[in-house]
């Protein structure tokens, strides 16, 4: 019975309408995926050689030990913001002549299918065999490896049960996101020491492998608790999250717009009201802390902005380029209403760049932090903040009318990639490239500000120049919008 | 004429879904479209309301091209489908905003759903839930009230009565019946009693083309069953 449960999900997602077709996009999206992997196995692989480097003072084995714990703090939170319930899928055989049981089993294998549940495997394993088989035994890497795999399991099972209480929403994965990082500060000043109490239970099981096995029992406790409640409560409304009561809401500050401000707000309403834009914006503040990763301090000294000019177009237009990609299509569901209905066409591009420039504003606001980086950085964020507002998002409105593809929006954002074509690839490159090649000579000319304010002065020249363009997307909106509407009723 | 139709054609591939040489409708007129599914009832209204580009032919609001200018979109409110509705708005944001677009303020618009207490029956408004949570009748009770807000003087609305309860079937007649000014009225039906009963003038339809165009009378209900019997 699994068998065919597990068989017809597999048809279920090869045989998604959105599937079909399509065969360049899915090509980029297998090189994305494995460039995950990639990078999984390469941090896995990676830890030997690089864990006494990141930590000089002690042995690699004691950090190894140190980060599983908050490895898994870490997995914990993200699962309670990414994971997704399998519940939808068992409402065909619900009423059909197969045991309760026999369901449950299937949620509860499905749900193994994430994943959350592959980067572990990758991450530890490789260190497992590459360090702890040789110093402890083949024994003591069996139960190094049953141990990470049931906090894996236990993690896995205690977020479906906690998000089937629906006792979860986005403030708490950004509190445990805020508890995590407390700790490792406090690590870092060496109050309280999470790497140690993690080190301490792997040494344990170092010495004592049986140990191991209390973790395998815990994840079987919350296995069985989770089957347990999964029995007693076997009916999709109430294991799907609950419902609270909903209240319209108006947004004052975009009341000044006018008709402008309406549709903004209409816009904003479906950004917090659908999991997948709603997840596209949290990613979006996750991507503050790209600037870690490009904005290394030897660039920084000499000036090299053309190096740091992607991260920092990335990181300030990052909700442009995020919900820019599918635009129009965020509205597919109701496109007819809006055509047939008195909406002007051009404030209703209007209000996209009303949109883009507040939130682009915003992020770049919340960015300015890098500043105790150093000074510069923000001057390279100014440019890269005009550019973004001017000219970033009459590309990302251009590629828009271009694009036809219906997108079902209550569908949650993580490896969900309906929707998605070559267009979205192909944004990326007149997106980031142009502010590059502006900068480039002056770069090689070794005149780095002056690369920075012509960056800032094509910015700034295209945004003063936003009604044409407006009026240029309108135009050609209206000439496409036949194409656009009969692509999203499919 | 209010509406006028010009040799309107929609081709997809080898096959012609409508195919409308000539049709006119006066002003005041309450017209019901029947047909049978495919017969390009839909297709028509969506051409009607310029959401698909006509292979041929034009549709003329008030004598201009409906593709040409938006000038149509203040007097003509219509209701296809759920399509037509913002799903993730309660029903007073929706109301609302549609209103705004007609700039009719938050007051006016709570003061005219006052009047739809009955229609709504006391399971719209303030009911805290999103549009998107509704059964597809009150979705369905949602568009069709939000089109009468707007005052139209045409009211194109796809199969309204499918999907309402029988209370609410006869309570969407008396309105359509009863709403007062010279509103012209264009609905399709599968319902041949409904659409007899509200209707002034019936057009058949047939794989896309026009095939009877009458006024209703005492017979116009057996006419048009025998010839969907047939």
């Amino acid at each position: 019975m699994l068998s065919t449960f597990l068989d017809h999900q597999w048809k279920s997602f090869w045989r998604s309408r959105s599937k079909g077709g399509n065969i360049a996009g899915q090509i980029v999206l297998g090189f994305f995926l494995l460039y995950f992997l990639a990078i999984a196995v390469g941090v896995g692989f990676g830890m030997a050689p690089l864990l006494p480097k990141i930590f000089p003072n002690q042995d690699a084995i004691t950090s190894f030990n140190g980060i599983i714990l908050y490895y898994f703090a870490l997995d914990f939170v993200m699962r309670l913001q990414l994971q997704e319930l399998p519940t939808l899928s068992i409402i065909p055989y619900l009423h059909l002549k197969i045991s309760k049981s026999k369901i449950i089993s299937f949620l509860n294998v499905k749900a193994l299918f994430s994943a959350f549940n592959l980067w572990p495997l990758f991450i530890f394993l490789p260190f497992c065999f590459v360090k702890i088989a040789p110093t402890y035994g083949a024994f003591t890497t069996l139960m190094y490896l049953i141990s990470i795999l049931s906090i894996m399991v236990f993690n896995n099972y205690l977020v479906l049960y906690i998000k089937r209480k629906s006792i979860t929403n986005v403030m708490y994965t950004f509190a445990g996101l805020v508890i995590i990082a407390a700790f490792a500060a406090l690590e870092y000043y060496k109050v309280i020491s999470i790497m140690k109490g993690s080190d301490y239970v792997f040494r344990a099981i170092a010495t004592h492998p049986y140990l191991g096995f209390v973790f395998t029992i815990i994840a079987f406790g919350i296995f069985t608790f989770n089957a347990n409640f999964l029995r007693r409560n076997l009916y999709v409304e109430e294991l799907s999250s609950k419902q609270e009561k909903k209240v319209s809401t108006d947004y004052a500050f975009l009341n000044r717009f006018g008709k402008v401000g309406e549709l903004a707000a209409l816009e904003l309403k479906l950004i917090l009201r659908h999991k997948r834009p709603r997840s596209a914006v949290i990613l979006g503040f996750f991507f503050l802390f790209y600037g870690f990763i490009f904005y290394k301090e030897k660039a920084i000294n000499a000036d090299a902005f053309g190096q740091m000019m992607f991260g920092a177009i990335f990181m300030t237009g990052i909700s442009i380029i995020i919900y820019g990609q599918f635009m129009f299509a965020w509205q597919s569901a109701h496109f007819d209403g809006l055509l047939s209905n008195k909406i002007n066409f051009k404030d209703f591009i209007k209000a996209k760049f009303l949109l883009f420039t507040i939130s682009c504003t915003i992020i770049t606001l919340l960015a300015s932090f890098y500043g105790f980086l150093s000074p510069k950085l923000l001057l390279l964020h100014l440019a890269a903040y005009l550019y973004n507002v001017g000219f970033g998002t009459v590309v990302v409105l251009y590629l828009a009318t271009l694009n036809y593809k219906r997108l079902d929006i209550k569908k949650a954002a993580t490896f969900n990639y309906q929707g998605t074509g070559a267009t979205q690839w192909l944004l990326m490159f007149p997106y980031v490239l142009t502010p590059i090649l502006i900068y480039v000579p002056f770069g090689i000319m070794n005149k780095p500000y002056w690369g920075l304010i012509a960056v800032s002065i094509f910015g700034l020249a295209m945004l003063l120049m936003r009604g044409f363009w407006v009026n240029y997307i309108t135009k050609r909106f209206q000439l496409k919008r036949y194409k656009i509407a009969e692509g999203f009723r499919e | 004429m209010i509406l006028e139709v010009k040799n309107l054609q929609k081709v997809y591939g080898d096959k012609t879904v409508v195919n409308i040489q000539d049709l006119q409708i006066a002003a005041g007129e309450t017209v019901g479209l029947v047909g049978n599914n495919g017969a390009g009832k839909t297709t028509f209204f969506r051409m009607l309301l310029d959401l698909i580009r006509p292979t041929q032919g034009e549709v003329l609001s008030k004598g201009q091209n409906v593709m040409q200018n938006d000038e149509w979109k203040n007097y003509t409110a219509s209701f296809l489908d759920e399509g037509f509705l913002i799903d993730y708005l309660t029903p007073e944001e929706y109301f609302t905003f549609i209103g705004s677009l007609h700039n009719l303020s938050v007051a006016d618009v709570s003061d005219y759903l006052t009047q739809y207490t009955e229609f709504f029956n006391g399971e719209i408004i303030n009911s805290g839930k999103y549009i998107r949570d509704f059964s597809k009748g009150n979705q369905n009770k949602v568009g069709i009230a939000a089109a009468l807000m707007q005052n139209p003087e045409i009211l194109i609305l796809d199969e309204p009565f499918a999907n309402l309860d029988p209370t609410t079937q006869i309570r969407l007649k008396k309105l359509l019946k009863e709403h007062k000014g010279n509103m012209t009225t264009f609905i399709s039906s599968h319902d041949l009693n409904h659409v007899t009963d509200v209707c002034s003038r019936i057009i058949l339809v047939e794989k896309g083309q026009i095939i009877k165009d009458f006024k209703t009378d005492e017979n116009t209900l057996k006419e048009l069953e025998s010839y969907f019997s047939a």
